[in-house]
């Protein structure tokens, strides 16, 4: 009994993993693909 | 529905990437007018010199107007067909003054070419039963060599012309 409510307990309060070098890297990927948007658009008004 | 806050974050990010991404488009479509280099302009591919501009005198540069320039091509396996000089003899080089605005209207008698002023925004496809154009300023002086960069078949290498821009 003590041991089904542990676990239940546990579930209730399960914390949120850190998502903190996910965001990061999403963040690094997205301004690399604006670099090169505006990289190739200035390529494309200098010709 | 439960989201954690920096996914909140990427979502925002990249909603708004892609409603910017769509209105440049649009912007550039409706308001610009640009569109693909070849977009629906039809030529029967084995009868080309029923088509105006390309009639064998009109190929090649032609002034139109100050500082404004038409070049009609005949792409072939393996030729660019720039018409000919008083000598009667292929033009091979197209010479214009610098800061001219320059209409490029190709089309193709067999198969799929390329026309590429290599170092410029001029640069497309070439299909046969299609006019493609591309409207350019040639701002910076200089010797343009123009090749074909899609493969045409075993002369493809030897398919080029020269562009040259002057002050």
């Amino acid at each position: 009994m003590d041991q089904t409510n542990k676990k239940m307990h546990s579930s209730d309060e399960q914390e949120s993993p850190s998502l903190k070098g996910t965001l990061i890297s999403v963040l690094l990927l997205g301004s690399f693909l604006i670099v090169s948007w505006f990289g190739v658009y200035a390529l494309f008004i200098s010709r | 529905m439960h989201l954690h806050k920096y996914e909140k974050i990427w979502l925002i990010f990249g909603i708004s990437s892609l409603v910017v991404f769509l209105c440049v488009l649009g912007y550039g479509a409706f308001w610009k007018g640009t569109h693909p280099q070849s977009h629906g302009v039809t030529i029967d591919p084995n009868n080309v010199e029923a088509y105006e501009a390309f009639k064998p005198e009109n190929l090649g540069l032609t002034k139109v107007d100050d500082n404004r320039y038409i070049v009609n091509i005949v792409a072939s396996a393996f030729n660019y067909d720039l018409g000919k000089d008083e000598n009667g003899t292929a033009v091979r080089t197209i010479r214009i003054p610098k800061g001219s605005t320059v209409l490029f209207q190709l089309t193709t008698k067999d198969v799929v070419h390329g026309f590429n002023v290599a170092g410029t925004n001029v640069n497309m496809m070439v299909e046969p039963g299609y006019i493609s154009s591309y409207e350019a300023v040639m701002n910076k002086p200089g010797e343009y060599t123009v090749v074909c960069n899609e493969y045409c078949g075993v002369g493809h290498h030897m398919m080029y012309a020269t562009v040259e821009v002057y002050e």
